[in-house]
């Protein structure tokens, strides 16, 4: 490998910065009274408080699940803050109230969250730690009838919707990380389109985990009605800090029929620094479910960030003619760990789904793809097709594929591919040949191997996707 | 454990008693006494444990089974159909009893060729350092209860540079409600040569055990052709552990079949110790009725410049199971290897449900690695072209079903075995219009 790779594997996390602001802050740890403290705090209806306490109970039954292919040292969930939000201040009337701190803090992000965000046709609801501080584009939306808000605003305005779709998707007890999730969570987004409706533009969340040692916990649930149209983004930076931080998110999609959802990620948390110190533990359950005929949900992410990834944003096909989709990116470097891919379970018949799966794995990380295609017996005419392809940079990573295929019905049709390939010599030489240095060559190859993924990011995403990858590898290809 | 499975385990580990103490000398009792132990501290799995996730042995744990005290009588005619004649020896074995009569030992061209029982007092320094060298860590719960009752089974030893004729190992169901535990010790020393086919039938279709042990071992430069052939009756468990070891440049080449039994579980675990080792395993599985069929292999590239192929195919009729788990592991420093894995599996009907698995974990970045796999029915469009042919619609699936399978099959350079392997596939796929 050569020093230019190595460099380019080297560069250090540009986003690691941490901003001074207040926290409100709960005492560390989890207890039945935290939990309560959290809901009073949030200001919540009794039946959300019951769902976070039978979430919590139940999750004192489940033990951590070891099946992932990762080490971490043992988590000490009483060592962890379950609640920190910025002090309250006045009531926010436009953006020049908003703490100067915190949108320097942005900028220096380059959020577009003020002109930059009208100018970008985005409405940015930013998430700062836990609580939703600002959310734009709102009355645009309102007047087609969409809504877009924090999770604790839907809760307090929207009480019926919230409470029709919460954990239908994502039941509290689906696993460990789903369950404390279901317990704790803070804030997060919340989508709703109506009947008919193309939602005008893309919307965008920026999530940032600030407080140190505050685990985030977010929640975010968006439901598609018959006919309706969303592109949700999805973009992650965090500050960099030496005690791991553990995020348990939940996603949960519904798509009537007729309805499109597509959910695109852009993942760059602090991944911790060359030796493996520090770092967050992403571990998320994301999952969509194609209620309605002719739905369609779309999965696109970019994973470049975290010192541990685990995460199979799935869809579970149940109208008919319903299709899923999964486009993935996950790049590891350093001592970083992936264990990421997708879950498609087809319920109902001619069912259809997809999945492309990009893995690159250089330093000495471990990249996994992990996935299921399960085409139920009465899933008559499902169609599947996987292709998953890994590519290996230095020769002390390692890529693995883990896909599962459970087949019960004879009219199904299933496909896996996989290959796994590295950077040749020989492909370089042509570049050099061709007045290409190595470094330019590399970044050109890359874009290559990824560019079926990237074609499915919507624009704003794809940019800055193509200059992370190019920057998080930068040094390493040679 | 279940209490289930656990009383099983005890109670089918008390007929170890029946066997007599080796007159070979203490090591083997002691290594019996030590597999006896890990047998009873190990957990029998059960459908909790990943690697057993589709394959419940529950059905098995109901069963009590005999010890096979003694061959059930068989005369010469009734083996006749399953006579390799291209194998100048054959040994063969009555309800896991090696029975002389039945048997065809000649001159093997120097190798060694003779039941295990013979070759732990003959042979003991040789059987001694290669016993139980195959199997990781003394294997799963079945690899000790396996050695735990190891009593007889092959012992083929080829010297350096001799090529040895076909052998053939036949064992031979007559019994219900008999577990056997076979064991085969394969050592192939440098650049010998040997074929070998190992051979499950019964002549009955009662419910009946077979938990086998095969250990392989090649030197540097060997070659070793492995048949693997199960069609014990359609009521049978069959439970088998495959360990192979590669040296410098050696060759394996294997095909393993499922054509019988209720549940069978084929674990097969392939080290390339030596660089530049080769390997291609076939796997082929008809299964039909509530049969259930599970490979579990593991190709694990230890050193650099080892290529290995993997074809794995299943049919699947009825209610019938296919689970294949293909793991593949490219360790570091085994640079440049080259890699490919196929699973293709065939549903024939609504309730017929496979599993696939491939796994490939790669720790080495110059390797190229890929791997397929596929689970659909037959091509409308290959149907119609046959149908347009004027092939009848089912004459057209059988013929297609048939292909499906027999390409893996004619691979085999046996023409007996061929031959034997053809024909149960038409009986299988209904094909009437192949010409042999």
């Amino acid at each position: 490998m050569s020093t230019v790779l190595q460099n380019l594997i080297d560069q250090p996390y540009q986003h690691g910065f941490v901003t001074d602001i207040e926290s409100d802050t709960v005492p560390k740890g989890l207890s039945e009274e935290v939990i309560r403290q959290i809901s009073l705090k949030k200001d919540e209806p009794d039946w959300l408080l019951e769902f976070r306490l039978a979430a919590y109970r139940h999750w004192l039954t489940l033990s951590e699940p070891a099946w992932p292919n990762v080490k971490y040292p043992p988590i000490d969930y009483q060592d962890i803050i379950y609640y920190s939000a910025p002090k309250p201040k006045n009531k926010l009337a436009s953006m020049d109230e908003v703490d100067p701190e915190l949108r320097r803090t942005f900028e220096k992000l380059g959020v577009p969250l003020h002109e930059q965000a009208a100018l970008a046709g985005v409405a940015v609801d930013v998430i700062f730690d836990s609580v939703s501080v600002t959310t734009t584009y709102k009355q645009k939306l309102a007047d087609v009838g969409i809504v877009f808000c924090s999770f604790s605003e839907a809760v307090r305005e929207h009480p019926e919707l919230v409470r029709r779709y919460l954990g239908t998707v994502v039941p509290a007890a689906d696993n460990f990380y789903a369950a404390l999730n279901s317990a704790v969570f803070t804030d997060g987004s919340f989508v709703y389109i109506p009947r008919g409706v193309k939602c005008p533009m893309e919307l965008s969340t920026y999530f940032r985990i600030n407080t140190q040692e505050s685990g985030q916990f977010e929640r975010t649930l968006i439901v598609a009605e018959e006919g309706a149209e969303v592109s949700y983004l999805e973009g992650c930076t965090a500050p960099r800090f030496d005690t791991n931080q553990l995020h348990a998110a939940v996603v949960e999609l519904v798509a009537l029929d007729n309805a499109y959802i597509k959910y695109s990620t852009v993942q760059n948390w602090y991944a911790g620094d060359a030796n493996g110190v520090g770092g967050i533990y992403n571990f998320v359950t994301k999952r969509g479910l194609c209620q309605g005929v002719n739905s369609r949900i779309s999965w696109t992410q970019v994973e470049t960030g975290s010192a541990i990834t685990w995460k199979y944003p799935s869809c579970v096909l149940l109208g008919e003619n319903s299709v899923g989709e999964f486009y993935s990116v996950a790049l590891t470097n350093h001592r970083q760990q992936a264990d990421t891919g997708t879950k498609m379970i087809h319920v109902g018949r001619n069912t259809r789904s997809t999945i492309v799966s990009k893995g690159i794995s250089a330093g000495e990380s471990n990249n996994s793809y992990r996935g299921l295609v399960k085409i139920g017996p009465k899933a008559a005419g499902a169609r599947n097709y996987s292709q998953c392809d890994s590519m290996l940079i230095g020769d002390r990573c390692g890529a693995n594929t883990f896909p599962y295929i459970d087949v019960q019905n004879s009219t199904a049709r299933v496909e896996h591919e996989a290959t796994t390939s590295k950077i040749g010599e020989d492909q370089l030489f042509y570049f050099a040949s061709r007045g290409i240095g190595n470094e330019e060559a590399v970044s050109m190859i890359i874009n290559g191997f990824v560019k079926d993924v990237f074609t499915q990011l919507p624009m704003e995403f794809a940019v800055e996707a193509g200059r992370l990858l190019g920057l998080k590898l930068e040094g390493s290809v040679g | 454990m279940s209490t289930v499975a656990s009383t099983w385990l005890d109670s089918l580990l008390s007929g170890h008693e029946l066997f007599p103490e080796h007159r070979a000398g203490c090591w083997v009792n002691g290594l019996r006494a030590d597999a006896l132990e890990r047998a009873h501290a190990l957990t029998l799995p059960t459908p909790r444990d990943e690697d057993w996730r589709f394959t419940d042995l529950s059905p098995l744990y109901r069963l009590a089974f005999r010890a096979p005290v003694a061959a059930g009588a068989l005369d010469a005619a009734s083996l006749a159909p399953f006579d390799v004649a291209e194998a100048p020896l054959r040994l063969t074995f009555v309800d896991g009893h090696f029975v002389p009569r039945l048997s065809r030992l000649a001159e093997a061209g120097g190798a060694l060729v003779l039941p295990l029982a013979e070759a732990l007092e003959s042979h003991a320094e040789l059987v001694r350092a290669h016993l139980g060298g195959c199997v990781a860590n003394g294997g799963s719960a079945f690899a000790a209860i396996n050695t735990a009752y190891l009593h007889d089974g092959l012992f083929l030893h080829a010297p350096r540079g001799v090529r040895v004729p076909p052998v053939h190992v036949l064992y031979v169901s007559t019994r219900a409600d008999v577990a056997v535990s076979p064991r085969l010790l394969v050592i192939a020393d440098a650049a010998s040569e040997l074929v070998l086919v190992e051979d499950y039938v019964a002549v009955h279709q009662d419910t009946y055990g077979v938990n086998v042990v095969a250990e392989v071992v090649a030197g540097p430069g060997a070659r070793v052709r492995h048949m693997r052939l199960q069609h014990d009756s359609k009521n049978a468990f069959h439970i088998g552990t495959t360990g192979v070891r590669l040296d410098r440049d050696a060759q394996y080449g294997a095909l393993a079949v499922a054509f019988g039994a209720r549940i069978s579980r084929l674990d097969l675990h392939l080290t390339q110790a030596g660089p530049g080792a080769r390997c291609e395993l076939d796997g082929l599985a008809l299964l039909a009725g509530r049969q259930l069929a599970d490979t579990h292999s593991f190709i694990d590239h230890a050193a650099a410049d080892g290529s290995s192929r993997q074809e794995h195919r299943c049919i699947v009729d009825d209610g019938a199971h296919a689970v294949f788990n293909g793991r593949i592991l490219v360790r570091e420093g085994a640079q440049r290897t080259n890699s490919a894995q196929q699973s293709r599996n065939l549903l024939l009907s609504d309730k017929a449900r496979v599993d696939a698995k491939p796994q490939l974990e790669i720790f080495a970045d110059d390797v190229k690695c890929a791997h397929g796999a596929t689970v659909g029915q037959l091509e409308a469009e290959e149907v119609f072209y046959l149908r347009s042919r004027g092939l009848s619609e089912s004459a057209a699936r059988a013929m297609l079903t048939y292909a499906f399978a027999a390409g893996l099959v004619n691979r085999i350079a046996l023409p007996s075995v061929v031959a034997r392997l053809r024909e149960t596939l038409t009986a299988r796929t209904g094909n009437t219009e192949i010409v042999r």
